[in-house]
């Protein structure tokens, strides 16, 4: 007997851990900010049709998946969107309305499209999407819910903040036991609810069994009320269940305990309450939008009869519905225009051997240097994932813990130490003790500051300079950040190093990631005396979303080290042998060149320079003074967007301008980032040489001549296009949604330790990007539109590709990410539809 | 050696993708199971169609084969809790009885 109750309890603890890993598929992948990763906040719903998912995500979250449809209106009235763009997107999503018969209206035919038109731009807006799945106490009593929720960031912020003034005693033991021995404590609780919580089950589980039980939720219905909870603080949750799977110490399972036992005992012990009230819902009906149209065409005397076969013809487009049309042609007047550029571009092919070839990070950012270092002089430019082909684990001069230095998507396992130079012994020595006390000087000065008395003998001891450097740093940023940086500098001193690459790397690791890398970007001749990989990150001040501006590819870092390390493989000699031996030869002057973009100055840094052959100095140098030229005239034409920027500055003016915001501590809007990307191309810079792209393009490098297996596209679409829509959805969703899906404003912003941030003094972790990263306060930067794939390959090996793929048939299928495509130049673009490839224009005009 | 020097013990296969893989293993050790192993970047013609294997850039999308050998009286605990999972996934498990030299090592 005491066997089966204990397989019963087994049997549902099992099924409960279930239900909760199915429950929380509709959270987003959440990671600490400190490697902040762009995610697409609905990426547990890809698996739907985009539609679909907002719809599902307007009522976990209660949040829009789209702008609203005034906003969509004022874009058609600014021109961004046309009558034609709403035509074209309505021909391709309800042909079959567009084809009807013209009902009499006012004692004339009305064409279906002028009547659908007319329901877009001025029918009643759609409601707001309200949260239907809400959790009991949200339903019966809002107040408890509030409360379960106040208790849910207290408990977690406590446990997670390990480098607070006060560690939350029992933390070691985990989250659930450390909370189970203090929650009884808490003096905000009434006595009764006190003495309930002594008697919580030793285990997580069956605590949180126990609540179910109590709250009366059946088996069948536990899964809805576990992904209620779930997604009442998203972000807390979503960053739980990352711990959990990183051994955090917390999981789902004791997060869950804590806040089903909470509302069970709150509830109980709770004054009666009103049940929330939900706000006035109303959609207009079909009868009401046919009168709508009617008076917005001039026919307001209209009769009974013929309103009756408007609003049917209506009725088959259903109010919900009409986002999906405005998104579509918001996104088509974009797309249109970038293919036609793209057809028409007839770039001249080069017929001499580069002054270099730089190669890029895929970072819509990096667009605006290639373009101007083609700008100036004869330099070739290619874009490939930032982190260069090689997954590593980087440990720097300083031997600590190593950092994973590569796409989320993939586990680096290779351990790449850096070392000093040889020689530079003795200076690596000065650079690590200056950094040491640097960094001790830092930690004392904060572990003073959030101590509990510390504080007010650091107030009286280093008031005195804090309050002018303040003033310094807020005034004088620029000059004082170029202060703090000669200062630095002196203090800790640049030391020569290596990158123990062969330690790391088996000579075959090698050779498979230079293939892989070469011919992924379509490198496999021609190669210049210098081939630059260029890396990037971005330097800001007091930016707990800094991590948002390095590098995705690299896992939310600066991609130095990767970009050092790939140099070094393609340099290798034995590595170029078994190129050789493939067909695959490098020149023997040929010489790869590491190199850093900093995307908030402009400023390209040579890297591991010690390591050029003498006969290469004459060009390092030339590229070096071009690399200069072409980042200013960059940080010109970014100054143009930059709120508070100079207006038309000289380019020397524009790259001081960039430097001393970058240093700037009260800046909150240090660059871009990746606002405004919107597509993301696959083929040979002819394809985009010559263009403008206004940095909103991904470019990634690819020759279809040289991948006939189809391997090196693969891979492209797999990884860097599942990271670019990741990327594209983060910036969509915390612009049409900036409190649920984005992180709100920064001016309230309060970092818990290296988590997240809240909003103010409590409530959830915030998910995605801070309003200042894609609005300049008044109106959006970034335009929110999902991703286009432009693709120059053969379609049927597209075809073969999407076929054994289930990722992007999700992506493709499901319309998360359009695909645009032709096999060679001068082709006509395709547009992949679930009919297969049609004609771009037939297809959507 | 012949069988009857072995111990009888279940084994569960699961075939999920690497997005589904933590909650199988979570579910493997938090119902018991000494330990399991994992084979990732598995390819093969299913009911949803041919799934690539081993992406060279992405861990994730690939199916991982998860495998997990436990006592009978173990088993039934763990299926309870993969079955719902595998309902809402492409998703599958394969369950036999296999035999074991050291049953130690797995209880």
């Amino acid at each position: 007997m005491s066997l089966t109750v204990d397989t019963t309890r087994a049997a549902e603890r099992a099924r409960l851990r279930s239900d909760i890993a199915i429950a929380a598929r509709v959270l987003a992948p959440y990671w600490p900010i400190d490697t902040f990763i762009a995610v697409n906040p609905l990426s547990g719903l890809e698996d739907r049709p985009f539609g679909e998912a907002i719809e599902i995500g307007g009522r976990l979250f209660g949040a829009r998946g789209t702008l609203t449809e005034p906003a969509f209106r004022r874009e058609h009235a600014a021109g961004r969107i046309t009558d034609a763009d709403l035509l074209a997107a309505l021909r391709r999503r309800v042909p079959r309305l567009l084809a009807a018969s013209a009902p009499v209206l006012g004692g004339r035919p009305a064409q279906p499209g002028e009547l659908l038109l007319a329901d877009l731009l001025h029918g009643e807006p759609a409601p707001a999407p309200r949260r239907l799945a809400r959790t009991r106490s949200e339903r019966e009593a809002p107040r408890v819910a509030d409360r379960v929720d106040a208790q849910t960031t207290k408990w977690c912020a406590a446990f997670l903040d390990d480098a607070g003034a006060w560690p939350m005693p029992g933390r070691e033991a985990g989250f659930y036991p450390a909370w189970r021995a203090l929650a009884a404590r808490d003096r905000s609780l009434p006595g009764a609810v006190r003495e309930r919580l002594r008697e919580l089950a030793e285990r997580a589980d069956d605590a949180l069994l126990d609540a179910l039980e109590a709250l009366g939720v059946a088996v069948e219905a536990q899964r809805g009320t576990l992904q209620a909870h779930l997604t009442r603080l998203p972000g807390w949750a979503a960053h739980v269940r990352w711990s959990g799977e990183h051994g955090g110490g917390i999981d789902l399972v004791g997060y869950l305990a804590l806040r089903l036992t909470y509302e069970t005992l709150l509830l109980e012990h709770a004054p009666a309450q009103e049940p929330a009230l939900d706000p006035a819902r109303r959609t207009a009906t079909p009868g009401e939008r046919a009168e709508r149209a009617a008076a917005a065409l001039g026919a307001g005397e209209a009769t009974g009869s013929e309103l009756a076969r408007v609003a049917a013809l209506l009725a088959e487009l259903p109010v919900a519905e009409r986002a999906l049309i405005w998104q579509d042609s918001y996104e088509g007047h974009y797309r249109d225009e970038l293919l036609t550029r793209l057809a028409g571009n007839e770039p001249a092919a080069a017929t001499t051997r580069p002054a270099a070839q730089l190669v890029c990070c895929i970072d819509v950012r990096s667009e605006g240097l290639r373009r101007h270092m083609e700008a100036t002089g004869p330099y070739e430019t290619l874009g490939f994932a930032g982190f260069f082909a090689v997954a590593i684990r980087f440990q720097d001069l300083s031997g600590g813990a190593p950092s994973a230095l590569c796409p989320v998507l993939l586990e680096a396992r290779n351990v790449v130490a850096e070392r000093p130079a040889s020689g530079a012994e003795a200076l690596a020595e000065r650079r690590l003790a200056g950094a040491r006390a640097l960094a001790g000087a830092h930690d004392g000065f904060h572990a003073a500051k959030d101590d509990l008395v510390a504080p007010f003998a650091l107030a009286e001891a280093s008031g005195w300079v804090a309050g002018p450097l303040a003033a310094g740093r807020t005034l004088l940023a620029g000059r004082f950040g170029a202060l703090r940086g000669r200062l630095a500098r002196r203090a800790v001193p640049p030391a020569p190093t290596s990158l123990a690459v062969h330690e790391s790397f088996s000579l075959e690791e090698r050779l498979l990631f230079a293939r892989a890398a070469l011919t992924m970007m379509g490198l496999t001749g021609g190669f210049g005396r210098l081939v630059v990989l260029c890396g990037h990150g971005s330097t800001t001040e007091n930016n707990p979303y800094a991590a948002s501006l390095d590098c995705g590819a690299c896992g939310g870092n600066r991609g130095a080290p990767n970009a050092r390390v790939a140099a070094a493989i393609l340099n290798g000699t034995d590595v170029r042998d078994g190129l050789a031996r493939d067909g695959m030869v490098i020149p023997d002057d040929t010489w790869f060149v590491a190199a850093e973009h900093d995307t908030a100055t402009d400023q390209v840094e040579l890297l591991d320079a010690q390591l050029v052959p003498p006969g290469h100095h004459a060009e390092l140098a030339q590229l070096a003074a071009d690399l200069q030229h072409a980042g200013e005239a960059l940080s010109a034409e970014r100054c143009a967007s930059l709120p508070g920027a100079p207006a038309q500055p000289t380019a020397r003016a524009a790259a001081r301008h960039a430097r001393a915001r970058s240093t700037d501590w009260a800046q909150v809007y240090p660059e871009w980032g990746l606002a405004g990307n919107a597509a993301f191309i696959v083929g040979p810079r002819t394809l985009t040489r010559g263009l403008d792209l206004g940095r909103r393009t991904f470019l990634h490098s690819y020759e279809a001549g040289v991948d006939a297996d189809g391997t090196a596209l693969e891979t492209i679409l797999t990884a860097p296009l599942v990271v670019a829509q990741w990327i594209s959805c983060q910036y969509l969703f915390s612009s049409v949604d900036p409190e649920v899906f984005g992180a709100g404003t920064k001016t309230i912003h309060n970092v818990v330790a290296s988590v997240g941030v809240i909003a103010g003094h409590d409530g959830d972790l915030q998910l995605g990007l801070p309003w200042q990263s894609v609005s300049d306060g008044e109106r959006l930067v970034h335009e929110p539109l999902r991703l286009l794939a432009v693709v120059q390959a053969p379609l049927a090996r597209i075809d073969a590709i999407v076929a054994r793929n289930t990722v992007l048939q999700h992506l493709f299928d499901n319309e998360w990410v359009a695909l645009a495509a032709r096999e060679n130049h001068g082709d006509p673009w395709r547009r992949r539809t679930p009919d297969g490839w049609r004609p771009w224009l037939e297809a959507t005009r | 050696m012949s069988r009857a020097d072995l111990t009888k013990m279940t084994k569960i296969e699961v075939v999920v993708t690497g997005a589904d893989a933590p909650a199988v293993r979570e579910l493997f050790q938090a119902t018991g199971a000494a330990g399991f192993t994992s084979l990732s970047g598995v390819s093969g013609l299913g009911h949803d169609g041919y799934h690539q294997g081993r992406l060279l850039f992405n861990d994730q999308a690939a199916l991982e084969l998860l495998i997990t050998v436990l006592p009978e009286d173990r088993a039934d605990a763990v299926i309870a809790g993969l079955r719902p999972l595998l309902d809402e996934s492409s998703g599958v498990m394969f369950l036999s009885d296999t035999y074991v030299s050291r049953p130690e090592y797995f209880r």
